[in-house]
């Protein structure tokens, strides 16, 4: 039909008829339409991949994924992680424009696999960004926990960032592999097993933390007391020389009390006015 | 030629240890690798090149002189050196890589407190910087272009309290501000034209504006020309733990006191 529009705008025309329109009568319609695909595909392809990275450092990823292992390894390649998306994009567009080539061009080999690859791509796809992604923010976690870490030298304390990189690392595989239809109730049983742990021990082990943490967020709202006054706080007294979340400095010639917030409310404060 | 060199190895004949202050890490990767007799310490706000003898510089002395004499006393009150040792020591004067060496030879005269200033204060060594900070700052640009004076009292705020008293409501409370917090050094500007003190907490934390400080002044010496603010500061730090960090109206200095003696002076501008 629009093959014949556009023979009958030509003939109206009168523009150059003849060899023209021999030749493009020549050549199927199916293979026209086929290279239209593939030049808008072609377009499509740089400008997506070329706005993915643009969007990304406006964003500023570069600069927050800074001295991550993935950047690193990305820099010694002379590209960088946003030019790997980038480029991700690109081949995901291609492929599509290459799976639009063949059902345009009615290429009927193993019809059914291609349909299933298909549906197949954009999960792979995203499985590859999730991995990406997952990699990018476990060594980004990994290099915040490290640099919080640092004032303690303690050589165990190195167990910390790197426990935090691969719980992150496992959370992206899970997500990729199930986003691949892979079985993974086995992998999130553990996962549940494992948060479930990390909670309960957090739990017990920070609970002095947390009761003092709240007591401290209601002391340091409604200060029942302020640095300077004079208080008793079990058997410690003395003057207050701080409040934090946590403990309360209390001080008398030559003694310090650090005194736990949640003492504080176990106990009561007496304030003493002389 | 041979002239300079020899004045290069006068400089460095006999020295018992190198000191590096702010050493990039291929200046300090020289040294380390060299191999040498002399011990090799560095001094710098931060230990970038992870040297294993290190004396933290809280604050980037523009002044040369302070710098060394901090570095000094530093390593002094670490026992990595002692008095009549000598000390080459590879400084930058001006901006870029380390340009000047000097030769000292360590004395009594070399303590001057200002290790001591910040390194055994009760309050954080950070926390004495940022309000340095905030001192030199406000020194630098006043209060809408006019000279300032402004008296910080840090550390052992429970004690300062309780020998101080309001001269009006104080605009601190039930506020939980620390010096640092970017959004201090324009409040602390603002309120540097109220009258009094402010105190400060030893975490850093303000406790208090407009404090009329109350300490018995007996025996407090300063040099004479400071005003009341100094001498109101420098009493408090002889009556409680607390440091002083005053900033002259009249002649734009920072000073710093403790134990009711003056301890160090720099002029803003050079910063």
């Amino acid at each position: 039909m629009t093959g014949e529009g556009l023979l009958s705008t030509h003939t109206v025309l009168q523009f150059d008829p003849g060899q023209f329109l021999d030749v493009f009568d020549a050549i199927p319609r199916a293979v026209w339409a086929a290279l239209l695909v593939v030049v808008v595909g072609l377009i499509a392809a740089a400008v997506l991949g070329t706005l993915t990275t643009r969007a990304l450092v406006r964003f500023g990823v570069p600069e927050a994924i800074e001295g991550t292992a993935f950047e690193r390894t990305a820099r010694e390649f002379d590209t960088s992680t946003v030019e790997v998306l980038g480029t991700l994009v690109r081949f995901f567009v291609l492929g599509i424009t290459f799976l639009a080539v063949l059902s345009v061009g009615n290429v009927t080999v193993a019809a059914s696999f291609w349909s299933r690859t298909v549906q197949f791509l954009p999960q792979l796809f995203f499985a590859v960004i999730i991995l990406i992604v997952g990699v990018v923010v476990g060594d980004k976690v990994q290099l915040v926990v490290g640099e919080r870490l640092t004032g303690i030298k303690l050589p165990q304390i190195g167990v910390f960032p790197r426990l935090a990189k691969f719980s992150v690392f496992y959370v992206a595989v899970l997500i990729a592999l199930s986003q691949l239809g892979v079985a993974t109730l086995a992998l999130v049983v553990l996962l549940a097993a494992y948060l479930f742990a990390l909670v309960l021990l957090g739990g017990i082990a920070l609970s002095d933390l947390l009761k003092s943490g709240a007591a401290g967020s209601y002391l340091l709202l409604n200060q029942p007391y302020a640095i300077g006054d004079e208080v008793q706080i079990g058997d410690a007294r003395g003057i207050v020389q701080e409040v934090n979340l946590f403990v309360t400095h209390v001080e008398n010639d030559g003694e310090e009390f650090i005194v736990p917030n949640s003492t504080v409310f176990e106990k009561g404060v007496v304030r003493i006015r002389e | 030629m041979s002239a300079l060199s020899d004045i290069l190895g006068d400089l460095v004949s006999d020295v018992e240890s190198v000191f590096l202050f702010s050493p990039s890490s291929s200046h300090y990767e020289r040294f380390a690798d060299a191999d040498m007799d002399e011990e090799l310490v560095v001094i710098a706000p931060e230990n970038a090149v992870e040297a294993e003898t290190y004396v933290e510089l809280p604050l980037e002395f523009d002044n040369v002189s302070d710098r060394i004499r901090f570095g000094v006393e530093g390593a002094l009150e670490r026992e990595l050196v002692e008095e009549g040792d000598v000390v080459a020591c590879s400084v930058r004067v001006f901006d870029g890589d380390a340009d000047g060496l000097v030769r000292v030879r360590i004395d009594e005269s070399m303590r001057s407190g200002i290790y001591d200033l910040f390194a055994n204060s009760r309050a954080d060594p950070s926390v004495i910087r940022d309000v340095f900070e905030v001192a030199i700052e406000l020194g630098k640009k006043g209060q809408k272009g006019k000279p300032v004076g402004a008296l910080f009292v840090v550390g052992d705020a429970g004690k300062v309290m309780n020998k101080s008293r309001p001269l009006s409501y104080n605009p601190f409370e039930k506020s939980h501000v620390h010096v640092g917090d970017p959004i201090v050094n324009v409040m602390l500007k603002e309120f540097s034209r109220l009258d009094g003190a402010f105190v400060i907490s030893d975490s850093g934390k303000i406790v208090s504006a407009y404090r009329y400080l109350e300490p018995a002044a007996e025996g407090v010496d300063i040099p004479k020309g400071l005003g009341a603010r100094h001498m109101a500061g420098a009493a408090i730090t002889r009556d409680t733990n607390a440091t002083a960090i005053v900033l002259s109206e009249s002649d734009g200095l920072v000073r710093a006191f403790k134990g009711g003696q003056i301890i160090l002076e720099i002029d803003p501008e050079e910063y």
